[in-house]
């Protein structure tokens, strides 16, 4: 794909602080504009620039894994918070009476350090979708743009 | 403890998966622990309820089902979905405790026997077993779980579950076409009446809604209230809804059990290995239908249909597999066509229960129903034929399980042929075996039943067709095995063909001989109980009983061989069985039957699966089009019809819905920075249709994504906004890689389909209008008289507040006051102390809506993401894996498993 240097260099500076910003967006998601869902696309739009600015193959190297691990991951969390409340409620909680699915806590956390942080059960949740949705795009465009670009390896055979 | 009975085995099962592929024998003891457990956990419950138990056993069967769904006998209850009536409840009454009893003690045995049919050293063995192990466990656990739930709805899930274990099962062997095609027949056929019991049960639920509150949905419950409900089925023209009930359950039952002529995927289900249909296909999963008409019985025995209904397929099945058994060769469809016709007359017998007869007991005139000790009838069955199937199965490995391969089998294998002959004399019920009496017990059913309504002696000619059938086969085998003069020899099938398939190495050691062992250890229960009845079936099986109920007449518990002997001259039945067993012999002996032949009823599935395909695919082209417009003109179209119809319903109503609308509409024009961009939006929208160019028309569309973007920023939506953004950029540099991978463009064959046109823009008008709808909620909101105070439009829901004030009420604590006015609660402030927000812990509405209030949804949205992804990752396969031939090797899978199965069906199956 194209390669312009210019591009590259400014991705170089881009694209850590627009992964930040992704993850911040869905730290901050609960109670400021941001979530999951805006964190994931944020991120894969920044992975997408990677891809077109850097080839195929650094981006390989940057994301050794494939993406369906990715969104199995993010379901996997997703699904865990859902059931937390399932488990917890009938057996570990004061009340001892059954919780329905994905209902949400909302913990003041001490870390230690600084004040009490607002976690709430939400944020883990919110953390799975970010996952499935970078998952999801950055795995279908790479693989729908391996089909239009040459392909390295046969360009380099031929 | 019911719990960790239904999930050990399947628990146990997937953990034998962690252990490395050579461990046998540590992987048979991990696997073989899960039935233990439940056989275990399960007999402490039975001894422990034995005492409740034991008290309905004298009563008449009208108040026997009162000792059975007491409230104390439901266990385990685990909520699942409370409002749909699915939970998890186990009910152990004496009948599924018994059936969980059978389930988890034979299922320790064939757990044994896999170790030694898969053996140790051949090529396949390891892998073999490591697939088999959490297979099975998982039939098991099913079928606990279908004998066990209380509640209906929990059944019919477990039952499905043991359909699609046995559709594993059967294409164990995934290279055979013809196993896999089996299998479908199999699934295909259980899997149609499985449809029936859904029906039944919704039904059965929906019609019961006069006697408790919401209907029945447990089975418990339907005992409860076994006296209402005898009421209403004796009246049945009132209440229809619950005879289809019963007849849709019974098309499950029916279909399940093997009921003719539904009754031709288990002899085809033998493709499986043997394990599996000694455990599946004769003792267990198809005893399900059997379970189910036996949970009915107690109630349903009053619907005057269900005698009819059940006694002439049940002795149809119970002749028909019988005659078509005797003229088999190969082992395990013999045993097939005897598992058949036993399902029938187990069947028939709880349809005869249904019928009352009258006799004098110490000079009273007292009435009975036509049935007894149920329970052993089921036991006594699974006590031959695992043991046939498992000794059948052994010698298949070491010789052939072509019975004309076998002459003179009994010197070299005399373990193996022992146990069949023993079990074989169970089948042909000789005096001695628990057999014999239960045999006796459902002649003596058939005869006083017949008292009552003369056309039940065609039924008892049935049954001694069946039995001399039954005791033919059994001479059969003696004579074949012991090499004596009368036996199958290679001279009765000329047009034989020798299969050698799995030709085993013999194996030696101590555990080579569980190919044998639990077969016999089986097949001893029968002699036990056949000589030792009062001792040992009766104190066993007896707590069980659904329907022991006649004993009294006849004789406390199961009768003693002794009392049947002395008293023989008074009973016709006695004399019965004697003719069957003499008469059976010398045809055993005859040259009648001898040859193999072909079941019509093979036709069935491979004739209708032709229609139905042929048919269906005729159908699916005319629905299917395969064009994208036709299928976007559908689906506006059914939404622009259903929006008029909607409009036109509020407005002969005299709702304000246009009104309000209208004064929606009006207040846009308010924001100027709005409207301007709403034209930008407008504009690109329109422009789209107006080129040639696929990309210039995606760019155009981006334009328009990205003006929605300036709209909800204007109207302060960041979250919306942001989404949006991101959402446009990456929709518009996916259309763009697609795009380049279509074929070129054909340029003007679009244009001139004006009529195009309407519809868009009817589609664009009914979507606003919504918005509009949605917005105002009908409250005329913010439109007010002069006074300030009374609204112009009269709200038809006084109390309805628009929606978004509705979400963020609960999302940040806002309140309405008492004059209308809404306001942030301040006392529900954040802070450490542990005071939360309300709600869903948040202040970002949007958020909150995604992952609290929708969060189910959003679970259901990301699943479907996922799901498309991976659609694309599977409909475009890596492109590397082409320069990799591995790769092509190991994806050389049956694809046409599905092609019309129209030649020799079920003819030769291989296992």
């Amino acid at each position: 794909m194209m390669s312009s240097p210019i591009l590259r260099t400014a991705n170089g500076i881009i694209f850590p602080l627009t992964l930040l910003f992704a993850f911040y967006m869905a730290l901050k998601g609960h109670n400021f504009p941001g979530g999951g869902f805006i964190g994931g696309l944020i991120a894969a739009v920044a992975l997408m620039l990677f891809r077109m600015s850097h080839g195929r193959d650094a981006m390989t190297r940057l994301m050794p894994i494939h993406p369906r691990v990715i969104v199995a991951a993010g379901l996997a969390i997703a699904t865990l918070t859902g059931l937390f409340p399932m488990i917890y409620g009938p057996f570990f909680s004061v009340e001892q009476e059954a919780m329905p699915m994905l209902r949400s806590f909302a913990p003041y956390v001490n870390l230690g350090v600084g004040e009490p942080v607002h976690m709430p059960s939400a944020l883990f949740f919110d953390l799975g979708v970010l996952l499935v949705v970078i998952g999801v795009s950055v795995g279908m465009i790479v693989r729908l743009g391996e089909e239009i670009a040459p392909d390295e390896e046969e360009v380099a055979q031929a | 403890m019911v719990m960790i009975a239904v999930f050990a085995p399947v628990t146990l099962g997937l953990a034998t998966l962690w252990l490395p592929r050579e461990w046998i024998e540590r992987r048979m003891a991990v696997a073989v622990a899960g039935p233990a457990l439940a056989f275990v956990l399960l007999l402490s419950i039975a001894v422990g309820a034995s005492d409740h138990l034991g008290a309905g056993k004298d009563a008449h069967h009208g108040d026997t089902a009162t000792a059975f769904g007491s409230e104390h006998l439901t266990t385990g209850t685990l909520n699942w979905m409370p409002s749909l009536n699915i939970n998890f409840a186990f009910l152990t009454d004496g009948l599924g405790l018994f059936f969980a009893l059978l389930v988890s003690g034979v299922g320790v045995c064939i757990f044994l026997y896999a170790r030694g049919y898969f053996g140790r050293e051949g090529p396949t063995s390891a892998d073999d077993l490591y697939r088999f192990y959490p297979t099975i466990g998982f039939f098991t656990t099913a079928m606990l779980g279908v004998v066990l739930a209380d509640y209906t709805i929990l059944t019919l899930l477990f039952w499905e579950m043991t359909s699609i274990s046995s559709f594993l099962l059967i294409g164990w062997d995934r290279y055979d076409k013809k196993a896999v095609k089996l299998a479908m027949q199999a699934f295909f056929t259980t899997g149609l009446g499985g449809m029936g019991l859904f029906g039944g049960v919704l039904v059965f639920g929906n019609a019961t809604g006069n006697i408790v509150e919401g209907g029945i949905w447990r089975w418990s419950q339907m005992l409860e209230h076994s006296e209402a409900l005898q009421t209403a089925l004796l009246n049945i023209t009132n209440n229809p809804q619950l005879m289809w009930a019963f007849v849709l359950m019974f098309i499950g039952a029916g279909t399940k059990s093997a009921q003719f002529p539904f009754h031709y995927w288990l002899p085809g289900a033998m493709a499986a290995p043997t394990p599996v249909s000694a455990f599946l296909h004769s003792a267990t999963m198809v005893k399900a239908g059997v379970f189910l008409v036996g949970r009915l019985f107690p109630v349903f025995a009053a619907l005057p249909l269900f005698p009819q209904l059940i006694i002439p397929f049940g002795a149809a099945t119970m002749l028909y597999g019988g005659v078509v058994a005797l003229q088999q060769h190969d082992l395990k469809r013999i045993f097939a066509y005897t598992t058949v016709s036993q399902l029938g007359l187990l069947m028939a017998m709880y349809g005869l229960g249904a019928i009352d007869f009258e006799f004098v007991k110490d000079g009273k005139t007292l009435t009975a129903a036509a049935i007894d000790f149920d329970v052993t009838q089921i036991a006594n069955h699974a006590f031959y034929k695992a043991p046939l199937f498992i000794a059948a199965g052994a010698i298949g490995h070491v010789l052939s399980r072509d019975i004309t391969q076998l002459n003179g089998a009994f010197y070299k294998h005399k373990a193996i042929c022992g146990t069949m002959m023993a079990a074989a004399l169970g089948l042909a019920a000789v005096p001695g075996t628990i057999s014999f009496q239960a045999k006796e017990l459902f002649l003596y059913a058939v005869m006083h039943a017949a008292k009552v309504s003369p056309w039940l002696w065609i039924v008892m000619g049935m049954t001694i067709i069946t039995a001399v059938c039954n005791v033919a086969i059994c001479v059969r085998v003696w004579t074949t095995l012991l090499g004596l003069k009368g036996g199958m020899s290679e001279a009765d099938a000329p047009e034989a063909h020798h299969d050698h398939h799995h030709e085993h190495p013999h194996e030696h050691g101590l555990l080579a001989n569980l190919i044998w062992f639990p077969g016999a250890a089986i097949v001893s229960l029968q002699f036990l109980g056949g000589l030792f009845p009062g001792a040992f079936w009766g104190p066993i099986f007896g707590g069980f009983e659904q329907t022991a109920a006649t004993g009294n007449y006849f004789y406390k518990g199961v009768p003693n061989l002794w009392y049947i002997l002395t008293h023989a001259f008074e009973s016709l039945p006695f004399w019965i069985s004697m003719f069957c067993l003499v008469a059976g012999f010398f045809v055993g002996r005859s040259r009648l039957g001898r040859g193999a032949v072909k079941d019509f009823a093979d036709h069935i599935y491979p004739v209708m699966y032709w229609l139905s395909v042929t048919g269906g695919g005729r159908c699916f082209r005319v629905v299917q089009t395969g064009n994208l417009k036709h299928y976007l003109l559908f689906v506006l179209g059914a939404m622009l019809l259903g929006f008029g119809w909607a409009v036109q319903l509020d407005i002969s109503n005299g709702g304000g819905m246009l009104d309000a609308v209208s004064i929606e509409a009006a207040r846009f024009f308010e924001y100027w920075p709005g409207i301007l961009i709403g034209f930008i939006a407008c504009l690109t929208a329109v422009l789209i249709p107006t080129t040639d160019s696929r990309i210039v028309r995606v760019v155009f569309l981006g334009a328009t994504g990205f003006a929605v973007v300036a709209l909800y920023l204007v109207y302060q939506a960041p979250d919306l906004a942001l989404t949006q953004l991101m959402f446009e950029i990456i929709s518009v540099i996916l259309f763009v890689i697609v795009l380049r991978l279509l074929p070129k463009e054909k340029r003007g064959r679009d244009a001139g389909k004006l009529w195009r046109v309407p519809i868009a823009v009817a589609v664009g008008l009914a979507f606003g209008w919504m918005t509009l709808v949605a917005a105002s909620n009908n409250r005329g909101n913010g439109a007010f008289a002069d006074d300030g105070v009374t609204p112009l439009v009269e709200p038809s829901n006084p109390h309805a507040e628009p929606l978004g004030v509705t979400l963020a009420q609960h999302s940040y604590g806002l309140k309405t006051d008492e004059f209308g006015n809404t306001k942030l609660e301040t006392a529900m402030s954040e802070g450490p102390d542990g005071v939360s927000e309300r709600g869903g812990g948040g202040t970002n509405i949007v958020n909150v809506i995604l992952v609290d209030f929708r969060g189910f949804d959003t679970l259901g949205e990301i699943c479907v993401l996922g799901l498309a992804a991976m659609g694309v990752w599977s409909m475009l396969p890596h492109r590397r894996r082409k320069s990799d031939p591995k790769r092509e090797v190991e994806t050389d899978y049956p694809q046409d498993a599905i092609e019309p199965p129209l030649d020799d069906l079920g003819q030769g199956v291989t296992a």
